[in-house]
């Protein structure tokens, strides 16, 4: 730039190579221009002045949000050196790195104050196969998370379902309810966590639990495959637990395959059951399960 | 599948009561931060119960009082049954006043009735 303002000024020559290193390392390195998206009939478009310096037609460009841009580079730099924990996940896809920090990050901005953050569910599973992230915010302040859950499917394009649960709550959940085992078998967490948890049957919890997974017994024809996977999913936790078996989502899959005889879990998400043979086995778990849980009411 | 009505309105039924069960049932847990987990978990019952509700016509108006009568009858007989059953093996902290007007709401929810 000094060189282009000292010829400008005094008409010094100056050789080429210079003039064309400073233009291409020196200005177009550094320009920005900072414009609004507009919205538009088939694409939206970002408008750029036609009198300007470099970014010539056809040539490629980065777009980025101005929005915090400085305070997103800080902590951009702050997510690189945090490390999560990752529980019972033994390889994840780089691109799901990236999902991790960015939520992580927004939470971390917008929390006033948590214990832990968990992600878990579909998303800490093998693969691309998820509709949305489950997250775990362990906190005993009372946030408003909607807005929070509006900003994540902002950044990310993915619906993010959040629940905040105190300290304590989560524990006895986890002492007392399979599901809340299965969800934290495999999970990413902000912080390290180790919870030593006696399991307790709390016969309230789990005939609550074990309603959920009736339905399936009448309404075979109605449901989805991945709505039978659930529903049977649900009731194979349940029967692990009274049983004090081991809950994660790979025990459980291995306990329905055992109690329905299936070659493969995907059975029952393709819906490709024989309807008379499951549904026999199913209400036979489904009463042998009420029955033990009605059983512990008086202990 | 082609389906009675009759049979619809059973199906119906079954989903709307244990829906109804579920709801008085989450009232009994001792922990309050807990019970509140479960609240949604009603839903998969009203959610399969409204697939019906959509094949029972008139669908888009509420059903005839006879058809009320009906339903509510058979709601309220169900989820009463089921509870005390419950109470019967020691269940504690049951609310048995809850049945009609939860049954009611459900009602109301699946636009069964005004």
């Amino acid at each position: 730039m000094a060189f282009v303002l000292l010829r400008k000024i005094t008409n010094i020559p100056m050789p080429d190579f210079i003039e064309t290193f400073i233009y291409h390392y020196v200005i177009l390195r550094n320009m920005e221009l900072i414009s609004t998206v507009s919205k538009g009939s088939r694409m939206d478009q970002i408008y750029i002045p036609k009198n300007r310096h470099g970014l010539s037609i056809g040539s490629y460009v980065v777009i980025k949000p101005l929005e915090n841009a400085p305070e997103q580079a800080q902590e951009d730099g702050e997510n690189k050196s945090k490390r999560y924990f990752y529980y019972n996940i033994d390889s994840i896809e780089p691109l799901k790195i990236r999902i991790i920090n960015e939520i992580m990050f927004m939470l971390h901005k917008y929390l006033d104050s948590y214990d832990n953050i968990l992600i878990t569910g579909s998303f800490a599973e093998n693969g691309f196969n998820f509709n949305d992230i489950d997250i775990v915010v362990v906190s005993s302040s009372n946030t408003e998370i909607k807005p929070i859950q509006a900003k994540i499917q902002e950044r990310t394009g993915i619906k993010a379902d959040i629940i905040v649960i105190a300290n304590d709550a989560l524990i006895e959940g986890l002492s007392t309810d399979p599901l809340y085992q299965m969800m934290l078998s495999k999970c990413i967490a902000r912080e390290r966590f180790i919870y030593k948890i006696k399991d307790r049957i709390d016969y309230k919890v789990l005939d609550l639990h074990l309603l959920k997974s009736k339905p399936l017994i009448d309404n075979f024809d109605v449901l989805n495959g991945g709505e039978k996977y659930h529903l049977t999913r649900n009731l194979a936790a349940i029967k692990l637990f009274l049983h004090s078996k081991k809950i994660s989502k790979e025990s459980v899959d291995r306990e329905i395959k055992s109690i329905f005889s299936l070659k493969d879990i995907m059975e029952i998400k393709d819906n490709l059951l024989d309807k008379k043979r499951f549904i026999a086995k199913y209400k036979r778990v489904y009463d042998e399960t009420f029955k033990m849980i009605l059983a512990g009411i008086n202990k | 599948m082609v389906q009675n009505r009759n049979k619809l309105l059973d199906l119906f039924i079954g989903n709307i009561a244990n829906a109804v069960v579920h709801r008085i049932l989450e009232r009994c847990i001792d922990n309050q931060e807990i019970a509140k987990r479960y609240v949604k978990e009603s839903a998969t019952s009203l959610e399969i119960a409204k697939r019906y509700r959509e094949k029972i016509n008139p669908t888009e108006d509420f059903l005839p009082v006879k058809d009320i009568d009906y339903i509510r009858t058979k709601i309220v007989n169900k989820v009463n049954s089921e509870l005390i059953f419950r109470i019967s093996k020691g269940y504690k902290g049951i609310d048995l006043d809850l049945v009609s007007k939860f049954a009611d709401d459900a009602l109301k929810e699946m636009k069964v009735a005004e």
